[in-house]
């Protein structure tokens, strides 16, 4: 006798889930869907219990700050806690969607870059007394990038962003005053896909051909660090390792990922020869370079991410990975977003925009796609987690 | 409040009195079109003193409410929304209508009658309602249907709509003449097992008070919901535990059992499942009201299954709970206060294989509300202590509109205002900000006891006389345009809540009256050496050069009219140089005559 619902008690998630109990396998230690009104492609880490994500879909974008649900943190008294829900604590408009969006550490401020103005917009999260996002400045850039910005947080103690759509125009500028602290003297048209400072004053900026440029806010000069055989019409996106946030290059490890799934990794002594090579198994498509993501595990050694090419995150330990090896198996890959209700009914499969690991809880992973959707999931490792 | 039950035509008053953060209460006066509405009636189960009940001395300062209240309206039956209903109407006396939808009407005497039994025989209280009030107050119960306009008298009527949330929920259209006021009671927007989400028409109410409680939260997903709840209870039978779940009678009961159902097949589990038989019968009873109560949209999205039609689910039977082995056993009633649920926990609690799962919230004094604070010792009847080892998990099922739920509700109604209760107001400003710029409207957000006026702009339909249209097209001039107001003048009567316009004449024959034409006469003293006539023509030639625009005629029998005002000179034989200026006007003239006396006054130029 057909049970006449729209919504099924043997839908996708649980579906999967009970197949997977039938092989004695437990895949997650924990799994929560949620659902944003609005897709976002950035997730920054505000405070150890605080995100912020921001639309990109529509002119007008909303920039959120949200608290993770308390039940996670509720560690023993799991079962008593009925806060499974994320709260929204602040909000804020923008006029032009986001697609970068990064927090000045030790400060309630954020800066974001946009698809369509010629500014970086400088936003103050707010606190107690008021649930709404303000704008409180902005940085002038020479030009307006469709992709947006690059942008990265300074690491000195008065707050400054790294910035740049293309290598030439890449520059330090002091978020107070708006002044040029650093720029970067190299003459290159190529495009910025990734910037991030090492420590203090070294800084390494990834384009979007792979190349890797390294260089010191104290030395006006910058090393740069092509390819060995450099495909055209590849997209390459960076992921840095390192052991604090003011390393010395010797603890920093740099991952760089391909649009066709080509791996490299390398350490920051040696950028010019890579340690390790590899080859993903996963399926190229140029639409989806916005997307592409590699992140190191903070806690967890040697473990990295990977996002962008589809609805799945995959997640490999590199400490066996070799040069001359098949291509490696992910320990894990997460595929809630290509299961939900969402991704069945639409046209075309929900793509992960980005994710983020918890800074501290070793393998709680956060995601989103294009279809709004975002994960909070704590995966179990096969083999160690017995 | 006792001086604003006259007509305030234009705008009208919303007063919160209840309003509270998590666990609040809901309790919202409105005044509209000369009105006064009371939404919810609720109880604040974080109290235990008088500050639980709505404050009534807003209303009016000595005692009876019933000549402050045109009508009392319950959107569903959650303690926090009906819970001092009996109190209110019993012990401080209300006697008019109190609507709700036949479910409320049905369990709302139940959970009041829990509720009492709580609060008097377990904590002892005194100043609380008593069973035979919860009766004599239900006695004044008018139920609502879905979609069905009920007058509550002449001018005011009021509509329900499906909320979802729980078993009988509803929204409330109220309306008087042209102003409309949409209340929501707690709704939400996504479609349950056995609930469908809130629905209503674009009724374009001048305000929509909606809940917001939720509004800052994302809501995780059901199915995740769902699948912790599965997680937890295979977990407990694998081990070889057992699952007690307490709940009340419908509803949430149902999906439990179908989700279970669902998942014994899918895994092969063989451990036994059991309903309470007390709850199947309520269940039913239950089950055939809703049925009739819910429209087509809702009956397809409902599961149409009796209870015992499940395979793996059978009746239980109070010698089972000590059986050994695992099972799981759903029993009433849902906040272990009493009964059968109370008495499998006592025998259960001891076992740490064992786990009770709470699927709502429980009111204060009863063993559900101690167990959720996490105390592992309980006070039991005869001084006996029971140690609570089992698991206790506290999982939610009832659903909440969040955000972008209250932006479909606006998308939905149109409302020309929103009111947002129950939020904190610093937390909302965001949320006030995105509906204000989406919709264009202004979004209040009142705190617990402040007041809100809102402006209405309503439109008066005036029927015009054909005769008086006929003679305003005569007068010429632009022809009529809705953007532009245009002056006319007309007898406006008031009758059997009608308006009319129609021409003085016709207004006077209608009400029968007969006309009476009011003249003015007025005498004016002049020295004058010339004739009568001469200084008729004098007069004449004056009036003239200062009205330049009025028609003045110099009539051969002796007067000069300007417009309807007739002037006169005579003179006596005695004294022919003092003459006599006679004016006479009627009532139209008034202006113009009054003028025309003081001008002639100041004497006439040489």
């Amino acid at each position: 006798e057909a049970i006449p619902q729209t919504r099924r008690a043997d839908g996708p998630i649980t579906h999967w889930q009970c197949s997977q109990r039938r092989n004695r396998q437990i895949r997650y230690k924990d799994l929560h869907v949620f659902q944003l009104e609005h897709p976002t492609k950035v997730i920054e880490w505000t405070g150890d219990k605080n995100i912020c994500v921001a639309g990109y879909t529509g002119s007008r974008s909303e920039i959120l700050e949200l608290l993770l649900p308390l039940k996670l943190y509720a560690g023993e008294n799991q079962g008593l806690c009925a806060e499974r829900d994320f709260k929204v604590q602040h909000g804020g408009f923008s006029e032009e969607p986001i697609e970068s969006l990064i927090h000045i550490s030790g400060t309630r401020c954020v800066v974001t870059s946009g698809s369509s103005s010629s500014t970086l917009q400088i936003w103050d999260i707010g606190g107690d007394d008021s649930d709404v996002i303000k704008r409180t400045g902005v940085i002038n850039l020479k030009s307006t990038s469709v992709k947006g910005c690059k942008i990265a947080p300074g690491l000195t103690d008065e707050p400054a962003v790294l910035h740049g759509s293309c290598i030439s125009e890449v520059q330090l500028t002091e978020i107070a005053t708006g002044r040029v602290l650093y720029t970067v003297a190299k003459e290159s048209s190529d495009s910025v896909s990734g910037l991030q400072f090492v420590n203090a004053c070294v800084f390494l900026i990834c384009a979007s051909d792979g190349t890797l440029f390294m260089g010191d806010t104290r030395d006006p000069s910058t090393c740069h660090y092509p390819l060995e055989d450099s495909k055209s019409g590849l997209h390459w996106a960076f992921g840095l390792r390192s052991d604090s946030s003011q390393s010395e290059p010797s603890g920093c490890t740099v991952a760089r990922l391909s649009s066709s799934g080509h791996m490299l990794l390398s350490d920051l002594r040696n950028l010019q020869s890579p340690f390790c090579q590899t080859q993903l198994n996963v399926q190229h498509d140029a639409s989806k370079n916005d997307f592409l993501n590699v992140s190191w595990a903070p806690v967890l050694d040697r473990c990295l991410s990977v996002s962008g090419f589809d609805g799945t995150v995959h997640i490999y330990n590199t400490i066996n990975w070799s040069t001359e090896g098949q291509s490696p198996q992910p320990v894990f890959s997460h595929r809630g977003h290509e299961m939900s209700d969402e991704a069945k009914y639409s046209g075309s499969p929900p793509v992960v925009t980005t994710h983020s690991w918890h800074q501290s809880r070793p393998k709680t992973i956060l995601s989103v796609a294009t279809d709004g959707s975002l994960h909070v999931w704590d995966w179990v490792d096969k083999i160690t987690d017995r | 409040m006792e001086s604003q039950k006259s007509a305030a035509a234009g705008f009208w008053v919303a007063a919160s009195f209840g309003a509270g953060q998590d666990v609040g209460r809901s309790c919202i006066l409105v005044s509209i079109g000369g009105k006064n509405i009371m939404l919810d009636c609720g109880m604040h189960m974080g109290y235990n003193d008088d500050r639980r009940f709505p404050d009534f001395s807003y209303i009016t300062q000595n005692g009876r409410l019933t000549e402050f209240l045109d009508c009392v309206i319950i959107s569903h039956f959650h303690l926090d929304h009906c819970g001092a209903l009996p109190y209110m109407s019993e012990m401080v006396g209300y006697d008019g209508p109190i609507y709700m939808t036949h479910p409320t009407k049905a369990i709302c005497p139940i959970l009041l009658e829990d509720f009492r039994k709580i609060t008097v025989d377990k904590k002892g209280e005194t100043n609380f309602f008593t069973s035979q009030m919860i009766k004599d107050c239900m006695k004044k119960v008018v139920p609502l249907n879905l979609h069905q306009t009920v007058q509550v008298d002449e001018e005011l009527e009021i509509k329900a709509y499906y909320a979802g949330h729980v078993l009988g929920a509803a929204m409330v259209q109220i309306k008087v003449g042209s102003e409309s006021v949409v209340y929501t009671g707690d709704y939400n927007m996504t479609p349950d097992r056995h609930l469908g989400a809130a629905w209503i028409d674009k009724c374009r109410p001048d305000l929509l008070i909606s809940e917001s409680t939720y509004a800052t939260t994302i809501r995780d997903s059901k199915r995740c919901r769902e699948r912790d709840f599965l997680k937890k209870v295979h977990e407990t039978v694998e081990r070889g535990g057992k699952v007690l779940i307490p709940v009340f009678a419908l509803g949430r009961a149902q999906e439990l059992c179908i989700l279970l159902e669902t998942f014994w097949e899918r895994m092969n589990l063989k451990a036994p499942i059991y309903f309470s038989t007390g709850l199947t019968e309520k269940a039913n009873h239950y089950y055939k009201l809703f049925i009739t109560w819910t429209n087509q949209k809702i009956r397809k999205t409902f599961v149409q299954r009796n209870m015992f039609e499940f395979k793996h689910i059978k009746a239980f039977d109070r010698s089972y709970a000590d059986n050994p082995g695992p099972m799981v056993v759903f029993a009433t009633p849902g906040m272990l206060h009493a009964g059968q649920s109370l008495l499998i926990f006592k025998k259960w609690a001891g076992n740490e294989k064992n786990m009770v799962i709470m699927p709502g919230y429980c009111v204060q004094g009863t063993v559900g509300h101690k167990i959720l604070n996490g105390q592992k010792k309980l006070e039991m009847e005869g001084r006996a202590t029971l140690d609570v080892k089992l698991q206790v998990e506290y999982m939610s099922f009832s659903a909440h509109a969040d955000a972008k739920g209250i932006m479909q509700l606006i998308r939905m109604a149109e409302p020309r205002n929103m009111l947002l209760v129950h939020g904190e107001a610093k937390k909302m400003e965001f949320l006030k900000d995105k509906i204000e710029q989406e919709f264009s409207i202004s979004c209040y957000m009142p705190a617990n006891g402040e007041t809100t006026s809102i402006v209405t702009n309503p439109s008066v339909p005036v029927d015009i006389s054909l005769n008086l249209l006929k003679r305003e097209m005569a007068l010429g001039g632009p022809l009529p345009d809705a953007k532009r107001p245009r002056t006319m003048h007309g007898t406006l009567i008031m009758k059997d809540n009608s308006l009319r316009l129609v021409s003085p004449e016709q207004a006077l024959k209608e009400l029968g009256l007969s006309e009476h034409q009011l003249r003015f006469t007025c005498r004016v003293q002049l020295h004058d050496p010339h004739s009568d006539n001469d200084t008729l023509g004098r007069i004449y030639t004056h009036l003239k050069s200062v009205l330049k625009t009025y028609s003045i005629q110099h009539v051969p029998d002796g007067t000069v009219i300007v417009e309807s005002i007739v002037i006169k000179v005579t003179s006596s034989a005695e004294e022919p140089n003092l003459k006599v200026i006679l004016l006479s006007w009627s009532y139209q003239d008034e202006e113009l005559g009054s003028f025309l006396s003081t001008l002639l006054k100041k004497g006439l130029p040489s």
